[in-house]
């Protein structure tokens, strides 16, 4: 009995993080649009299940010369989060949280740098969810 | 210092419970479980979360393919990695590494305007890409999208990197890290392969600062694939990889921060910030020649 309780909960755990997984594509397809004709895309997909106050972090290396296109989606709608990039030495340059939570950022990078990007919830918009970080550039 | 933990079973099961009580609490509580992405807590004390089980971007091929043109390096389809290949690959992780090596492949023929080296290199990449289940990425449809673009450079560049990306999509969803690891270690080398096969490249300087300023890219790769698990088919790879990293640690790189500029009515920041890699011709020469090694096991 113990065991079959136990098997339930955990049919019932896997079937929820499947389903979560699941909605990841589907935030990424609209988190798409925002990388329009003029950027390529990167030809990588981030994505994180974020709970509560849980940050996603990657590290990209911005060249020199380049135009990137960040693009940051969350849940049914633009907006749920926000995302910083930081240097090397950790320098904020840039958050979306000054800008009304932009789903999309540009970066003009005039030399080549180590950046980190870091995304999290709109903790007021959302407890949880799937994030998807997509990145373009342009020459 | 971060330390690594892993999101406990107890905890999954009591967000799941909790969420079965509740019945929803926002938006988006439908989404609200762990998977097994790696989390780790920063000093203080915030949790952070890999992006699919890796925290790192590699470069995309295309910049390296606008860089050798940009640098005025001659073109030489002699330099693919089909034309390379000497037999056929039974193994998955050759087969996934290939597969990267053709994406930079096709970046390098497409920015040349090879349309003709293109179709081949997509159609190679089809069946590559059906042999390791990926078809949903290099499908008929996208072949003969290429085929309907092939005057367009920007169209045919844009086609690749989406393709790319539902494929890592496709793979990160079902699990098949490894593979998606192995298409970006190809990537990267195959680039670093078309950037150095010319001897005229040491004499550019923003060539040689290009390969310089890979890095960190390197070193996110050798710790990428040496956290997939071994049946002992990464050896050469990694091996690889780390002797071309006890080269670039002796590279000296400067970096100093100055403040961007933001145009928030063009969502666009401009970072100014100032950086130099100095790279010798000895250790250009050194990198060139350790990438050809590792290469040719590769396709051996």
């Amino acid at each position: 009995m113990r065991s079959h309780i136990l098997s339930t909960i955990l049919l019932a755990a896997s079937s929820l993080t499947l389903s979560a997984q699941g909605l990841c594509p589907t935030i990424a397809d609209r988190c798409e649009k925002h990388i329009t004709s003029q950027y390529i895309p990167d030809g990588q997909f981030y994505r994180a299940l974020l709970q509560g106050d849980e940050v996603a972090e990657f590290g990209m290396t911005l060249f020199g010369g380049a135009t990137y296109r960040l693009a940051a989606c969350s849940g049914d709608s633009d907006g749920l989060l926000l995302f910083s990039v930081y240097d090397r030495d950790r320098n904020l340059l840039f958050t979306n949280k000054e800008h009304s939570a932009a789903p999309y950022w540009d970066l003009v990078v005039a030399n080549t740098l180590e950046a980190t990007v870091e995304a999290y919830l709109d903790p007021s918009r959302a407890g949880s969810g799937c994030a998807v970080l997509l990145a373009g550039f342009k020459k | 210092m971060a330390s690594s933990i892993q999101l406990r079973p107890a905890l999954l099961l009591g967000t799941v419970l909790l969420l079965a009580a509740c019945g929803g609490t926002d938006t988006s509580t439908q989404d609200a479980v762990a998977d097994t992405t790696q989390v780790a807590e920063d000093a203080e004390g915030t949790r952070i979360v890999q992006l699919g089980g890796r925290n790192f971007s590699v470069p995309s091929p295309v910049q390296a393919a606008y860089a050798i043109r940009s640098a005025g390096l001659k073109y030489n389809s002699a330099l693919l990695a089909e034309g390379s290949r000497s037999g056929a690959m039974t193994d998955r992780s050759k087969r996934s590494l290939f597969l990267g090596m053709l994406g930079a492949d096709m970046a390098y023929v497409t920015v040349h305007g090879d349309g003709q080296k293109a179709l081949v290199t997509l159609q190679t990449m089809e069946r590559i890409a059906a042999e390791l289940e990926l078809s949903n990425a290099f499908d008929r449809a996208l072949v003969e999208r290429f085929k309907a673009n092939l005057g367009s450079e920007d169209s045919l560049l844009r086609f690749g990197g989406a393709a790319f990306r539902a494929a890592d999509e496709y793979l990160q969803e079902n699990d098949r890290m490894d593979i998606s690891a192995h298409v970006l270690a190809g990537g990267w080398l195959e680039s670093m392969h078309l950037t150095l096969s010319d001897p005229a490249a040491a004499n550019n300087k923003a060539l040689m600062s290009r390969v310089g300023e890979q890095r960190r890219s390197l070193e996110d790769l050798i710790t990428l694939i040496g956290s997939l698990p071994d049946e002992g088919q990464n050896v050469d790879l990694l091996t690889g990889l780390k002797d071309l990293q006890v080269i670039f640690a002796d590279i000296t790189s400067t970096y100093t921060y100055e403040a961007p500029v933001t145009e928030s009515s063009k969502r666009t920041t401009y970072i100014n910030s100032k950086s130099e890699v100095v790279i010798t011709p000895e250790q250009y020469t050194r990198i060139a020649t350790r990438v050809k090694e590792l290469r040719s096991k590769i396709l051996a």
